[in-house]
């Protein structure tokens, strides 16, 4: 076992948590990551922000199922209350207000649900990562008006593959040693990003939308 | 694979897209003018550009409150400023005939004055803009459909997608609405989208959605390609006047054509998408790489280089500047004789030669038998001709039936003396009525060799073959 490094102490002993440490040092990864798979893989998702996000929420709850479940229900409700809501012609705001009414109460719900059926796991969960989530139905709606309900759905699903897996990288052991021993390892995510930014190949699913005008070409 | 990974080259990406042409050639100045169709409507205008008729424009709640709905025609499209992907536009097609301020859809559903302010207060809060950001809303004109493209299109309005680089028109797409795409012209929602040649303006291949190849509108039989584009180089102008205007420096131009007006521009984007290059089968990178850094002035060279360049055929490109036809060293060719006798033949074309000429059996089959006999009776020999002068000349052979001329032909068979007749030669599509000189060519590939004199209408391509 190597040293903690002294930075890293001297963040200890300022009363800092070591788990708000790594998740700080863990944050810049993540987004380079999700930036990786927009430039060079072509996964879009909700934008970096939201599946980074949803990362730290997936991290935050007591085991990744809840986090799923939660996450899935939440995008459920987001695709029923566009059908119901319709009929009603409501402008958007107040759309995506009674959106969000009906998915706390969801939640509200499976947390009470969850604590009847002996799964203390669901109602032990804290609060901030259940908000985030419910942020999620926002971004969802806003998606489904601009681009339609099968976009939506394929960008919600991206979102949650990238933070699934975002979630593995995060709580990856190795890593989290590296960033205690190393921390400004993290800082290798610059020139990362500068390469990214100056990346004009053709993306990886790109090859595939192309693919019969690169054949008959 | 190598091929695959050369030709991937060609293929513009969104990486390049952005990186490459929108952030040095499309500044944020222009970009404005671009998400703003109210301010791109009035400054191309100003620049006597056809543009849609703005009818009303509601920009705050007590301009929808006082809105006389009386005002508007019957037939209109609403729009939201700053909509985005064709979200947001509702065009009517007539008023009802009974009801009071009711208007009908392109689907048969009524729109009411209720319907249309619910719909502008939904422009306002910005449902159909970029990030909804509050938007205005308004009235302009509903452009008639053009009647070449009604059974082309469902339901709406097609339009053509140009793109413009450098002042130079570089690729081209007709973009069809569809029942999937609900009648807006946009492929994301399902409309399809039909390549152009770009010299031509003929539809090549076609895509419905993104990268879903047709060859036909579905369930009919009406073929995409083929179709000659009315009024292509103004629209090609067109399109590079706006870029001209606008400062975009890479620009998605889209115009519609009305029925009376002719083109006129819809819509400026500065964010043009890339399957036009799917509807094409051809890279947009390779097209951009190939002009950027050309000076062009002006923008009628502009579209001729456009033109030029990205025209599927080189031969129809030429024949389009030249009016010649293009033809090769060898063609087929028919020929018409006395009585309107026909025979097809291959022939070459033979630059060095004056006259065209033909075999002597070949020409007895074409009805001269006995304009050869006779002439080869009363021919005398070069020998003995060479010395008299042509009326003598002529008197000599007076007697022979559908002779038009003698010539003194010097080739490699030596110097000849031989007979002329007339007859008519179908090359290419096109009748040329000649005089051809006959010959004994039975020891020669070809029986006729077509000459100079009647070579005027056509270029020659030495690697074009007819067969």
């Amino acid at each position: 076992m190597q040293t903690i490094s002294p930075i890293i102490q001297y963040f200890l002993a300022s009363g800092v948590p070591l788990d708000t440490v790594i998740l700080i040092l863990m944050l810049p990864i993540i987004a380079t990551f999700i930036a990786f798979l927009r430039q060079v893989v072509g996964i879009k998702a909700f934008g970096i922000y939201t599946p980074l996000i949803i990362t730290f929420a997936f991290l935050a709850t007591n085991g990744l199922k809840y986090g799923i479940a939660i996450f899935i229900a939440v995008i459920l409700v987001g695709m029923l209350m566009r059908f119901v809501l319709r009929p009603f012609r409501l402008l958007y705001l107040p759309r995506v207000a009674i959106t969000l009414t009906v998915v706390a109460l969801l939640i509200l719900f499976l947390l009470v649900a969850g604590g009847a059926m002996r799964r203390t796991g669901l109602a032990a969960v804290s609060i901030f990562p259940i908000l985030i989530m419910i942020t999620l139905v926002e971004k969802f709606v806003a998606v489904q008006i601009e681009k339609g309900n099968k976009t939506a759905i394929l960008l919600a699903f991206e979102t949650l593959v990238i933070s699934i897996i975002g979630y593995y990288i995060a709580s990856w052991g190795s890593l989290v040693e590296l960033l205690v021993i190393h921390p400004w390892a993290t800082l290798l995510t610059l020139p990362i990003n500068i390469l990214l930014g100056k990346w004009t190949g053709l993306r990886i699913n790109e090859y595939f939308r192309f693919k019969e005008v690169i054949k008959k070409m | 694979m190598f091929e695959y990974i050369k030709n991937s080259r060609k293929i513009l990406g969104m990486n390049s897209r952005n990186l490459k042409f929108i952030r040095p050639y499309n500044l944020k100045r222009a970009k404005r003018l671009a998400d703003d169709k109210l301010l791109s409507k009035k400054i191309l205008r100003k620049n006597n550009i056809a543009v849609p008729k703005l009818i009303a424009l509601i920009k705050t709640r007590e301009d929808l409150e006082n809105f006389d709905w009386q005002s508007l025609p019957d037939s209109f499209a609403l729009k939201p400023n700053r909509g985005f992907g064709g979200e947001g536009i509702l065009v009517v097609y007539g008023k009802k005939k009974n009801g009071e301020d009711t208007w009908i859809k392109a689907d048969r559903s009524t729109v009411t004055v209720d319907d249309l302010k619910n719909h502008i207060q939904n422009i306002f809060d910005g449902s159909f803009s970029l990030s909804n950001t509050p938007d205005v809303a308004f009235f302009e004109e509903r452009l008639q459909l053009l009647k070449l493209f009604k059974p082309y299109a469902y339901k709406g309005i097609p339009d053509i997608r140009v793109i413009v680089f450098n002042k130079i028109p570089i690729m081209a797409m007709l973009r069809l609405p569809t029942k999937e795409s609900g009648g807006k012209a946009n492929l994301q929602q399902g409309a399809i989208g039909v390549g152009i040649d770009m010299a031509t303006g003929i539809t090549t291949s076609a895509i419905q959605g993104k990268n879903k190849f047709i060859e036909k509108i579905p369930g009919t039989r009406l073929a995409l390609s083929g179709v000659k584009i009315p009024y292509w180089k103004d629209i090609l102008t067109l399109a590079v006047r706006a870029q001209e205007i606008s400062g975009l420096g890479f620009l998605g131009a889209d115009i519609a054509i009305d029925k009376e007006r002719g083109p006129v521009i819809l819509e400026l984007n500065a964010r043009p998408g890339l399957s036009i290059q799917v509807a094409n089968l051809a890279g947009l990178k390779e097209r951009l790489e190939r002009i950027s850094g050309l000076k062009i002035k002006g923008s009628e060279k502009g579209v001729r280089m456009g033109m030029d360049l990205f025209g599927g055929e080189v031969e129809e490109e030429v024949e389009g500047i030249s009016g010649k036809k293009v033809i090769g060293t060898v063609e087929k060719v028919k020929l018409i004789g006395k009585d309107g006798k026909e025979i097809e033949v291959d022939a070459k074309i033979d630059t060095g030669a004056g006259f065209s000429s033909i075999d002597t059996e070949l020409a007895k089959d074409l009805g001269f038998a006995e304009t050869i006999l006779k002439f080869e009776n009363l021919n005398p020999g070069y020998e003995t001709l060479k010395n008299l002068n042509l009326e003598q000349r002529k008197n000599i052979f007076s007697d022979v039936p559908d002779l038009s001329d003698t010539a003194i032909i010097h080739s490699s068979h030596g110097t000849t003396y031989r007979p002329m007749v007339n007859l008519s030669i179908v090359m290419n599509g096109v009748l040329i009525p000649t005089k051809v000189s006959i010959i004994d060519r039975s020891s020669l590939k070809f029986r006729i060799i077509i000459g100079k004199k009647n070579l005027g209408k056509f270029l020659i391509d030495v690697k074009k073959t007819s067969f």
